[in-house]
């Protein structure tokens, strides 16, 4: 009796131990998801300058009022138009400083650093 | 980009519109201002102030909106308007109707001898200014003129 009891617990503590193993891996997921993720807002591009990695692919949300475009200064990449929360994603497969800017406010601009 | 580049001032995409627009807002203010004081001292020659600067802030209104549109269209892609974009539209749109409302007014009363000018064009004016203000605050945001930073 004692020991089944004592089997319910450990069985009970590795599931527990399981489910947060799987919540950690969820949350640096997240936090590898948000590291590839430029938000902007108050007509800027936060973070300004990301560094990411070759071959990863960068997204940008609009989370302004108002209409924002994602364009680099050599013509690498260029979004539409992008409303309220609205998202562009593009994939740097090659190592460079890659600036870029907004071509309905130019005075918003930003950096993607591929290494 | 070179500030004396003809090709790269004149054909921005949105350009035009932004500095357009401040002809009819200057032009309406002060004339809405000049009808005020001509209203109060009875003064000839300021209502023919008032009703030249009504004129030429109503023609300007055309290249002002002409280019409004060409802004949405080429600027923003003919996004489908929505938010700040739908209220400055709606808003422009209003103003525009209200100034040429307002110079009709005086047009009307120019072009018969002896006729006075209706004393309910002063609460139209006073309504429009506000008007006017809030359009040209909107689009201020649109273009990032009135962003922070």
């Amino acid at each position: 009796m004692k020991k089944q009891f004592i089997r319910r617990i450990a069985a009970l503590l590795l599931l527990l131990v399981g489910v947060a193993g799987l919540g950690s891996k969820n949350a640096h997921a997240g936090s590898q998801e948000n590291a590839n993720q430029v938000k902007i807002d108050n007509f800027s591009f936060t973070p300004t300058t990301l560094t990411v990695a070759a071959g990863t692919t960068v997204t940008w949300t609009n989370s302004d009022d108002v209409p924002h475009t994602v364009v680099s200064d050599d013509k690498v990449f260029k979004s539409k138009v992008l409303d309220t929360d609205e998202k562009f994603s593009y994939t740097f497969t090659k190592p460079g400083t890659y600036p870029y800017f907004c071509s309905v406010h130019p005075k918003m601009t930003g950096t993607v650093v591929v290494r | 980009m070179n500030p004396f580049d003809p090709q790269s001032a004149l054909l921005a995409k949105h350009a035009q519109h932004v500095v357009l627009i401040h002809f009819p807002i200057a032009l309406f203010v002060a004339a809405v201002a000049f009808d005020l004081l001509a209203a109060c001292r009875h003064s000839r020659e300021l209502a023919t102030a008032v009703y030249y600067n009504l004129t030429t802030a109503a023609i300007s209104t055309i290249p002002a909106a002409a280019t409004g549109v060409l802004a949405w269209q080429w600027q923003l892609e003919g996004k489908h308007p929505k938010g700040i974009l739908l209220l400055h539209m709606i808003f422009g749109l209003l103003s525009t109707a209200l100034i040429w409302i307002v110079w009709w007014l005086h047009f009307r009363v120019r072009r018969s001898p002896g006729g006075r000018l209706p004393a309910y064009r002063i609460p139209i004016e006073l309504l429009s200014v506000p008007l006017v203000a809030l359009t040209g605050h909107l689009g201020g945001f649109l273009s990032g003129v009135n962003s922070p930073g």
